[in-house]
């Protein structure tokens, strides 16, 4: 198995990571909704996940980069952009104090994550396969 | 005014009466009586030319004179109602009344020119307590009259009428803002009660619609925001009814929705079950509900209080408590930095809290207080209980703060009085010579924190610094290039994460923090006004407070004073109830939102008022609603009680129905919040930008639907009556400090106007929104005068400077500063009756307290600010500032700013914003549109 073999195999398990870590933030906020934790529990808690899942799109991403994978690179750079950008203007962080009126912009961005891990997930998975066939040719 | 005794017919005499402000007609030989002046012959037909009655308004209705003393009968149920006003709302239009012609002809007039206020009639008929609303032409009065000349064009039931006016030809009129809200029409017999209680007070909960629409595309129809302005805890002045309290812990409630038992629901079942208003389940009645624990008999079910009053208390039982009660905790957090000491604020603090320890509410001598000082170092102080001296503990490792004593830091008020009292006396003299400059707030609140926290209560932190170190430190982010920018909103949203996580910790533990602000420089108010936001509690600023001037230290000490005198709830929280497929959407106001419709608040000041915005589901089939606010609350006497506010909506399916009963005064409210809370997330032109395109969405909306002329451009902007006022109210949010377009306001001074706009009651909000004009120098003789309802104060003017005369005195008042107006040209007998100097040249413009003068006038202007000061609830104590015509700019340029009908800078005239409106909505109701609207009409 090649370089770009072990590539997407590593990028199918983080996306799964990745996507395990977005149902958890939605079943987190609609159990917000539906008042089985409070808004300061649910910040502690989410907040933990928040960076970390951003270092490993990041780190994914930075991967692609430099192993030369354009396509997949260019596929990610826009949550990259995004990412960075709410970390730059300092609100990637769940503030309990406005969680309320932010919810329906969480749940949207959670689920459009969600959708895209879900995406990325099968594409990378298509992109071992195409590289485990190249190299057993 | 001559006596109508003269003119009275053989047999008759005119008693004046005084509860009713009319004279009252006795027929001696039968003993028969009424309102109306007799007439000649027998029949009682109106003969307003002959026999004029003694009110200034010939329009009076007649009626039948035995059902006039069974509705005045009725008795304190109608205080509110204008009682000046000829004609009082008809409780059933229907009743019998001859309508005079001339009165008709009178009316068409009043429709069509504003109705003369002063027309120099002896007859006073002004008001004598703007909480008393006095307004001669009464819309619901009229509604008989309409009923009758466009009956085929109502719907011919019982209910709100629309009026349509022109807003183009009528301009604002004052008076009409203290008019009561549209009058709620619930159905018969939807009431258990006939108590005139049942519904609660529009001071306590009222909402922007007083008929609530069935579905929500009628609501987004009439583009009106749905919501409740409400102010569960409010203060009560002498003579207003206490709320009842029901002691004996039998506590109704629907098995499903929880609701309390309220004058709505309904009893089935031979009084033993109990239908539910809001969500229709049947529960049981409680076996106890009918017995009188008191004195153990059968007690009446239909006196009880939570059926006869939408405003009520319950003693609540030992299921609603996770503890018992706790005692009442002040710790006070006294800055003792070079400039807080300085600026003579430690010394007025500590004189004032040593003044009011009495006032503390302490009745059962359980309350707690400590006092810490800090600059840089924390200093505790150890009460000791007896003793008379007190020790001080500096603490200055402010990395990891710690209490240097586990006991004697916070004690109990009345064992320490001894103690406590010397050391408030000494305070600000042991810190005489501090010259460190810098403050540690975040430490000492984190100090104060610890110690309060099992036991949770009031933080009051009294500082005049920007917070440098610590945690918690804030950085002079100031920036006058920013000012007027986009950028603007950033320096109003929280510097620092600590103020939102801390406040986070405090409502966990029960604690509410009170910021007193003082700073000569800039002091971050946006980010310390975090913390009271979300532990519901107060933001007061004082800038550049210094006590040398009395000014200041009087408004500061009778603040403060209040403040520690408020008998607070504690370990509150609040929820609001709603009937079926009404939700509550977002919620504005200082408090944590614990959960989607829970509100916590570790302590409750009064008169703190909350916007909440409804929305609506699905299509509501009852035929009224009903909004339940319940307030579980510790009282800071040791009880755990329940405030429950009631409030039942008629439901209409009729557009022009909703606009008709829609309460300008609670919208206006709901704005004010709204567009607070959107400059700070968006920026300060997407929230003025909000604001102008809802007023232009209710005009197009009311002008597609509810005019002739639908589409198109037309010649005039059509509103309802009852909304007159909501542009000019949008145009004095739109000019109000926290909003307004200026590249020169400070944004603490923003900061707080934001905090003032969000959490004001409306009683105090309107006028600082649309201040009150009064020109003192022309006033009627009695104005100023003890009046039957206290000091009867002038007739409120529009706005606008032109009302300014060059030899004039004049009154421009906000609720939190009051201007005295002098023009240049005031002849100097006026000015050495009021200040007391000889000419007008040596006046001094600025902050002042009149001199008592034993003049007349002098008495009448002093009785007139006076009372001004204290007519509204709410703690705040106005300053009072001398501006002369050609003084100061700034000073004159403040003043000006009051006079919002007046062009500023770039902030448009009254007329000019409504011609900017008219243009709006003309393009906006372009024919496509109209189409679009007709085929949904």
């Amino acid at each position: 198995m090649g370089g770009a073999g072990w590539l997407f195999l590593f990028a199918v398990l983080m996306a799964a990571g990745l996507l395990f870590t977005m149902v958890f933030f939605i079943i987190m906020f609609s159990d917000l909704e539906c008042d089985y934790i409070n808004p300061i529990d649910l910040c502690n808690k989410l907040n933990q996940f928040v960076l970390p899942e951003h270092t490993a799109h990041a780190f994914l991403a930075v991967l692609f980069l430099l192993s030369g994978q354009w396509i997949a690179f260019l596929l990610n750079a826009p949550l990259l952009a995004f990412n960075v950008n709410k970390i730059r203007s300092g609100n990637h962080m769940y503030d309990a104090t406005e969680i309320f009126r932010t919810l329906p912009t969480h749940k949207k961005e959670s689920f459009i994550k969600l959708g895209f891990y879900l995406l990325s997930f099968f594409y990378y998975l298509y992109r071992m396969i195409v590289a485990l066939i190249a190299d057993s040719e | 005014m001559a006596s109508p005794a003269q003119q009275l017919p053989p047999g008759w005499t005119a008693e004046w009466d005084a509860t009713h402000q009319r004279y009252l007609f006795i027929e001696t030989h039968t003993g028969h009586t009424q309102w109306e002046p007799p007439a000649a012959g027998p029949e009682l037909s109106p003969q307003p030319s002959v026999s004029p009655p003694p009110s200034h308004h010939a329009k009076r209705r007649q009626y039948a004179a035995g059902q006039t003393q069974a509705y005045y009968g009725v008795g304190d149920s109608l205080a509110a109602v204008p009682q000046y006003s000829a004609a009082a709302p008809q409780p059933q239009p229907t009743q019998l009344f001859t309508p005079g012609l001339a009165a008709d002809g009178q009316f068409q007039q009043q429709q069509q020119q504003p109705p003369p206020y002063y027309g120099g009639h002896a007859e006073p008929e002004y008001i004598n307590a703007p909480q008393q609303p006095v307004y001669p032409v009464q819309p619901p009065s009229q509604m008989g009259v309409l009923a009758d000349q466009f009956g085929q064009m109502t719907m011919g039931h019982k209910g709100l009428r629309l009026f349509t006016t022109n807003l183009l030809t009528s301009p604002p009129e004052p008076l009409e803002l203290r008019q009561p809200p549209p009058e709620i029409f619930l159905p018969p017999n939807s009431c258990l009660s006939q108590s005139p209680y049942a519904n609660a007070d529009a001071s306590y909960q009222r909402c922007t619609l007083n008929a609530i629409p069935t579905t929500n595309s009628l609501l987004n129809k009439s583009k009106i925001p749905l919501g409740l302005v409400l102010t569960p805890y409010r203060s009560l002045k002498e003579g207003e009814e206490e709320v009842p309290v029901v002691t004996d812990t039998v506590i109704a409630r629907c098995r499903r929705c929880r609701t309390y038992i309220n004058p709505y629901v309904q009893f089935i079942d031979g009084g033993n079950r109990w239908r539910c208003c809001m969500c229709s389940l049947s529960n049981e009645v409680p076996q106890l509900f009918d017995w009188d624990q008191v004195r153990n008999q059968p007690g009446d079910r239909w006196a009880r209080a939570e059926l006869n009053h939408g405003v009520v208390e319950f003693v609540a039982p030992t299921e609603y408590m996770v503890r018992p009660p706790q005692p009442a905790v002040y710790i006070f957090l006294i800055d003792v930095s070079h400039s807080a000491i300085q600026s003579g604020m430690v010394a007025t603090a500590t004189r004032t809290i040593l003044e009011n320890l009495d006032r503390i509410p302490d009745e059962n001598g359980r309350t707690k207080v400590s006092i810490i000082a800090f600059d840089t170092s924390l200093y505790f102080f150890t009460l000791p209980s007896g003793g008379a001296e007190s020790s001080m503990l500096v603490v200055s490792d402010i990395d990891d703060v710690f209490l240097p004593k586990p006991t004697d830091l916070l004690v109990n008020l009345q064992e320490a009085r001894p103690a406590l009292e010397t050391l408030l006396g000494r305070l600000s003299d042991m810190f005489q010579d501090n010259h460190t400059v810098g403050s540690a707030l975040g430490p000492a609140l984190q100090a104060g924190f610890q110690m309060m926290a099992p036991i949770g209560g009031k933080i009051m932190v009294l500082t005049a610094s920007l917070p440098s170190i610590g945690v918690g430190a804030l950085k002079n982010r100031e920036d006058p290039k920013v000012l007027g920018t986009p950028k603007e909103s950033g320096l109003l949203q929280a510097a620092s994460p600590f103020y939102k996580t801390f406040a986070i910790e405090c409502s966990r533990a029960q604690v509410s923090v009170d910021m007193f602000l003082f700073s000569p420089g800039y002091q971050d108010v946006a980010t310390l006004a975090c913390l009271p936001h979300y532990t519901a509690g107060q933001t007061f600023f004082y800038p550049a407070f210094n006590a040398s001037r009395t000014e200041d230290a009087i408004k500061f000490a009778h603040e403060f004073g209040k403040v520690l005198a408020m008998p607070i709830m504690l370990e509150a929280v609040m929820r609001v109830r709603a009937s079926k497929n009404l939700r509550m959407s977002s919620f504005h106001g200082n408090f944590f939102v614990r959960s989607t419709d829970l509100l916590a608040m570790p302590a409750v000041p009064q008169d703190l008022s909350y916007a909440i915005e409804v929305q609506i589901e699905d299509t509501i089939t009852a035929p009224f609603v009903v909004f339940q606010t319940a307030v579980l609350h510790t009282t800071c006497y040791g009880e755990r009680r329940i405030r429950v506010v009631t409030t039942a909506l008629p439901t209409t399916s009729n557009l022009s129905e909703v606009f008709a009963s829609a309460d300008q005064v609670a919208i206006a409210t709901l704005l004010a919040n709204k567009a607070v809370e959107r400059s700070i997330t968006h920026r300060l032109e997407d929230s003025r930008d909000a604001l102008f395109n809802k007023m232009v969405e209710v005009l197009t909306a009311y002008k597609a639907s509810m005019t002739a002329a639908g589409a198109g451009a037309s010649a005039q902007l059509a509103i309802s009556e009852n909304l007159k006022m909501l542009p000019v109210l949008v145009l004095g949010l739109l000019k109000n400090v926290g909003i307004r377009q200026s590249a020169q306001i400070p944004p603490d001074l923003r900061a707080y106007a934001q905090a003032l706009l969000t959490s004001l009651p409306s009683q105090i909000l309107i006028p600082y929104v649309y201040p009150n004009f009064y020109s003192l120098h022309n006033m009627p003789p009695e104005c100023g005068t003890v009046g039957e309802h206290g000091i009867i104060m002038p007739p409120p003017l529009p706005l606008t400077s032109e009302r300014l005369e060059r030899h004039g005195l004049y009154v421009i008042e906000d609720g939190q500063t009051i201007f005295l107006w002098i023009g240049r040209d005031a002849v100097p007998q006026l000015v050495m009756d009021v200040f007391n100097l000889p000419s007008y040249e040596v006046l001094r413009g600025g902050k002042t307290t009149l001199p008592v003068l034993d003049n007349p006038f002098s008495q009448r202007v002093t009785a007139i600010i006076q009372k001004t000061r204290e007519m509204r609830r709410g703690v705040y104590y106005p300053h009072l500032y001398i501006v002369k015509e050609d003084g100061e700019p700034p000073l004159r340029l403040w003043a000006l700013s009051c006079l919002i009908q007046d062009r500023a800078d770039v902030l448009p005239s009254y007329q000019q914003f409504i011609s900017q409106l008219k243009d709006k909505v003309s393009v906006n109701s372009m024919p496509s549109f109209a189409i679009f609207n007709w085929m949904f009409m």
